[in-house]
């Protein structure tokens, strides 16, 4: 990867510390803060205490949830294809999701009934097309949020953005123990990956529910340009 | 316990029961009261107005006339928080500075002079009737009494209080806001009007003479019926 | 659409404001539902105070030492292959995006809400020279294709027009032939809108908060379409403030979950979207070429004066949800794209008084907009200040007011004068005074009496009670 260009900074920032009345400096230490709320929030929960918060708040969000044994994710992925009336899906090329059994013999089964598999392929050309045909879309979650309702995604070349975004339903499968309080257990982590100086993915996002909008007289509408309708797929993985 | 009146222009003048009552109830909780004669006005209108070289002039004859006091109190919430406001605008002048933090200090509004100071929730006042009570913007917002005028309402005998809808709204007054922007102003006050008369309260009590004039005097233009009260007044009433 | 809208004067923006009905009780319920849904939301974060003043320190220091987090951010999307123009002027801005879009000959562009980019007049330059540029959020579209309609409120542009109003506008634009529900409407905008992104060679984007320690930028939506603008074209522009940045995601975290229930009440928006560099080796969805374009245009006058603070601002739109003059004369009359307390506070700062001097007179001083503010601006104290440099730097006040302010500092400074016209008081006004009150008086209170009363002034003051009491002092000479 070439080096990008960065222009006419020097005078930029001269001009900035001027402003304030000092020199540039070269190094600034991050305060000790005074107020740490954010830390507070659920901070004693448990396990089973986060999932019943994360599936309050996601009915507030219009998203399913769905609980099950690790061995049942494949039927309530069916499940939720008849409800979605899937005719198509597009997952990440996860091996995760394998394991959960959305496998070559989940692949075929879902051939029967008339259900295309599409795994999203770094190398081939198709993936937009297929993405903006699928009915629903597949992933893991990476990390799971319970105050907001929240899967939280890293994309990668096997993980391609567009798989939560482009189908026009969503279903997210999420390990009982990727729960997390909120955001800020997240953010951590990826600070935590930053100090370690990894070169953090190109894409996170933190997905809760389905896209929607409350342009038109504030009235909200479920399903704008993101997926119309979301299902949380969790699983007991301990 | 010595307590000089600082009255308000406005008190003085279109509200001077208020001040009687002021006087009268703090001597009924052992206060002596003194009445300096060259208080004149608090200085708020050419304050809020941007006029701050004559907002100053005021600034310096308040804190002159109150040098001597032991405590300053006032039926207006607004012109409590506006001598808190002096050490700010006299900050360019070290020794006047000083003088507005010492009277900032010892400065109360009446309510919360009788919760906070001197420990009186019931001042033993009958009042037969309902009546519903405007928070003020400057006195909750600016100077933070919240509490002590309900506090103190709720122990005055015979009287009903009614919960005034969308209380959190300015009524519209903001001292030269009224005259200057005049509709906006005449809205705001409406609105406030409606809600008073939603209530079907006898009596709107206030503890600022600025938004008693201007809800009263819409309530007046409407032959509402509807009676305005200082807070003193009826805190002070057998 | 450049930072100031319309060419009315201020008066004749409120009065329009006032007379539309429509927009009033779209304002007033939109009020009354955001700030429902704020309060519960914020209750559930715990100690919302603690939050404010947490949102406040990120923000001051952020501020502090913007010099550094910038050089920061700009170092670390440059090491990832990103590109950054810091642009002192809107001219710079927009010349250097209208010379990516020549390079990349996009004929089609695909944008994401950006009040930066409206602020600069991006559009424009793009448009004249000759490409297409689309608006996907929701309300930015509607009000594109309704003549470029300038938006009234920062989070909700289109807040102003009702259903049926954007019914006719896409039948009258897009050949729309269903009905105004809302769904219907949303749903005929995401298929007008999806293969715009397909075929977009190049995707716009603003940016809530740069994070300086990744080079990232995140982006806080609900409708999905910043994701699609910033996953499907090949190039990415994002364009962004020089005060939109934080030092790390854990301060991310903290002003997205203030920005979140302040804006709309929710938790998080359905899209947090945290995008660092261009897209990597192998992936396939992402852009492979991204600008950062960094804006000041006039923000580094604001630094180190009284009203720094006012950077802080997350563009939110709390203030401009609790603020009653807003509430009675919408976002247009305020005559910038930036409105409400916040709006009032700005645009003089950006835009200069001479065309601005209304502004900060549009409040009432309540202070509902400072305490609404989740970083704590002091927004009615930064209007007392505007009013001060209005009045004693600019010398804009008219004549009458300043002479009856300088009256007003001699009268009250002078306890003798001042108790001479106190006592006249009531004679001054007896002519109007019928009974206790006065229905229609002169100059001043000409306006106040339009349309309500005055109390006359008491003949029996309340220091006239004093002195018969025999207390001795306060008396008159």
């Amino acid at each position: 990867m070439s080096r990008g260009t960065v222009q006419n900074r020097t005078s930029f920032l001269n001009n900035i510390a001027e402003k304030m009345g000092r020199a540039r400096v070269d190094h600034v230490e991050r305060p000790v803060y005074k107020h740490r709320p954010q830390w507070e929030v659920y901070a004693d929960a448990t396990a089973d205490e986060l999932l019943d918060v994360f599936k309050e708040q996601c009915q507030h969000i219009h998203t399913d949830v769905i609980e099950v044994e690790k061995s049942g994710v494949a039927r309530a992925v069916a499940e939720t294809f008849g409800r979605y009336q899937a005719e198509s899906y597009l997952m990440w090329d996860d091996p995760r999701l394998k394991d959960v059994g959305l496998d070559d013999r989940f692949q075929e089964q879902m051939k029967q009934l008339d259900v295309d598999t599409f795994i999203w392929n770094p190398v081939s050309d198709d993936n937009i097309r297929v993405a903006e045909q699928a009915t629903v879309g597949i992933t893991y979650s990476d990390m799971t949020l319970a105050e907001s309702g929240t899967v939280v995604l890293f994309s990668s070349s096997e993980k391609g953005r567009a798989v939560s975004l482009l189908p026009e339903t969503y279903i997210a499968i999420i390990p009982k123990s990727s729960l997390v309080p909120r955001m800020t257990q997240a953010t951590y982590e990826i600070h935590q990956r930053v100090e370690n100086g990894e070169r953090l993915p190109s894409c996170i996002n933190f997905i809760s529910g389905p896209s929607n909008s409350a342009d038109i007289e504030m009235s909200l509408v479920v399903g704008v340009h993101g997926p119309v309708k979301a299902t949380y797929i969790v699983f007991d993985d301990e | 316990m010595n307590v000089s009146l600082f009255i308000t222009c406005l008190g003085d003048h279109f509200y001077p029961n208020a001040g009687r009552a002021t006087v009268e109830l703090l001597e009924r909780f052992d206060c002596d009261v003194d009445f300096p004669a060259t208080q004149t006005c608090c200085g708020q209108p050419a304050f809020n107005s941007g006029y701050h070289k004559d907002a100053k002039k005021a600034a310096k004859q308040t804190i002159t006339a109150f040098q001597e006091s032991e405590y300053v109190v006032t039926p207006s919430g607004s012109c409590a928080a506006m001598l808190h406001e002096y050490s700010h605008l006299l900050s360019d002048d070290k020794e006047w500075e000083q003088k507005a933090e010492a009277l900032a200090e010892k400065t109360f509004e009446v309510t919360e002079f009788l919760v906070n100071v001197l420990g009186v929730e019931d001042t033993g006042a009958r009042f037969q009737g309902t009546a519903t009570y405007h928070t003020s913007c400057h006195m909750t917002r600016l100077l933070g009494v919240k509490d002590a005028p309900m506090k103190l309402l709720e122990n005055v005998k015979g009287l009903e209080m009614i919960d005034l809808p969308n209380k959190h709204d300015c009524c519209g007054f903001g001292g030269t806001f009224a005259v200057k922007m005049p509709q906006i102003s005449t809205e705001m006050v409406q609105e406030k009007a409606d809600c008073v008369r939603e209530t079907n309260a006898d009596i709107l009590i206030g503890a600022d003479a600025g938004c008693l004039m201007n809800i009263g005097g819409k309530l007046s233009r409407e032959k509402s019926g509807v009676r305005v009260m200082h807070i003193t007044e009826v805190l002070n009433h057998q | 659409m450049p930072l100031r809208v319309g060419s009315d004067a201020f008066a004749e923006r409120v009065d329009t404001g006032l007379e539309d009905a429509f927009m009033r009780g779209a304002v007033r319920s939109a009020q009354e539902r955001l700030r429902e849904r704020k309060h519960t939301s914020s209750e559930q974060l715990g100690d919302w105070e603690a939050w404010r003043d947490h949102g406040e320190e990120i923000r001051t220091h952020t501020l502090n030492h913007l010099d550094y987090y910038l050089e920061q951010l700009s170092d670390n999307i440059a090491e990832m292959g990103g590109h950054v123009f810091f642009a002192e002027t809107a001219e710079e801005a927009n010349a250097y995006v209208r010379e990516v879009a020549r390079k990349k000959e996009a004929k089609k562009i695909v944008k994401s809400k950006s009040m930066v980019t409206e602020e600069i007049s991006l559009n424009e330059v793009l448009e004249a020279d000759g490409r297409e540029v689309i608006e996907t959020d929701l309300g930015e579209y509607i009000l594109q294709i309704d003549d470029h309609d300038p938006p009234s409120h920062i989070v909700a542009p289109a807040l102003h027009k009702n259903r049926s109003q954007i019914r006719d506008v896409f039948t009258e634009r897009k050949g729309y032939s269903k009905t105004d529900d809302p769904d219907e409407l949303t749903r005929f905008a995401r298929e007008q809108l999806r293969q715009e992104f397909l075929d977009a060679d190049l995707g716009i984007t603003g940016c809530n908060f740069a994070v300086a320690e990744s080079g990232s930028i995140s982006l806080v939506t609900n409708e999905g379409n910043a994701r699609l603008v910033s996953a499907l074209p090949k190039t990415q522009v994002t364009v962004m403030g020089m005060e939109r940045i934080v030092p790390t995601w854990e301060e991310l975290d903290v002003l997205v979950s203030l920005l979140c229930r302040s804006a709309v009440g929710q938790k998080l928006t359905s899209y947090i979207t945290g995008l660092t560099g261009p897209k990597t080796e192998g992936e396939v969805d992402g852009p492979e070429e991204f600008h950062l374009v960094i804006v000041d245009n006039g923000r580094s006058k604001i630094l180190g004066t009284q009203f720094q603070s006012a950077l802080h601002c997350i563009r939110c739109a709390a203030c401009v949800n609790v603020c009653p003059v807003y509430r009675h004369v919408g976002g247009h009359a305020y005559g910038s794209i930036y409105n409400g307390p916040i709006g009032a506070v700005l645009t003089p700062l950006l835009d200069g008084y001479e065309n601005n001097k209304d502004l900060p007179y549009a409040s009432s001083l309540c202070a509902a907009c400072t305490e609404a503010c989740p970083v704590k601006i002091p927004l009615h104290e930064h209007l007392i200040a505007h009013r001060q440099i209005i009045t004693e730097k600019e010398k804009l006040g008219s004549m009458p007011e300043r002479w009856s302010m300088r009256l007003f500092g001699t009268g009250v400074s002078r306890s003798k004068l001042y108790r001479l016209a106190s006592k006249n008081a009531h004679l001054a006004l007896k002519p109007w005074t019928k009974g206790d009150r006065i229905s229609s008086g002169p100059s001043l209170i000409k306006e106040w009496t339009r349309s309500r009363d005055l109390p006359a002034p008491s003949r029996d003051r309340f220091r006239d009670w004093w002195m018969r009491r025999g207390k001795g002092e306060g008396q008159d000479e």
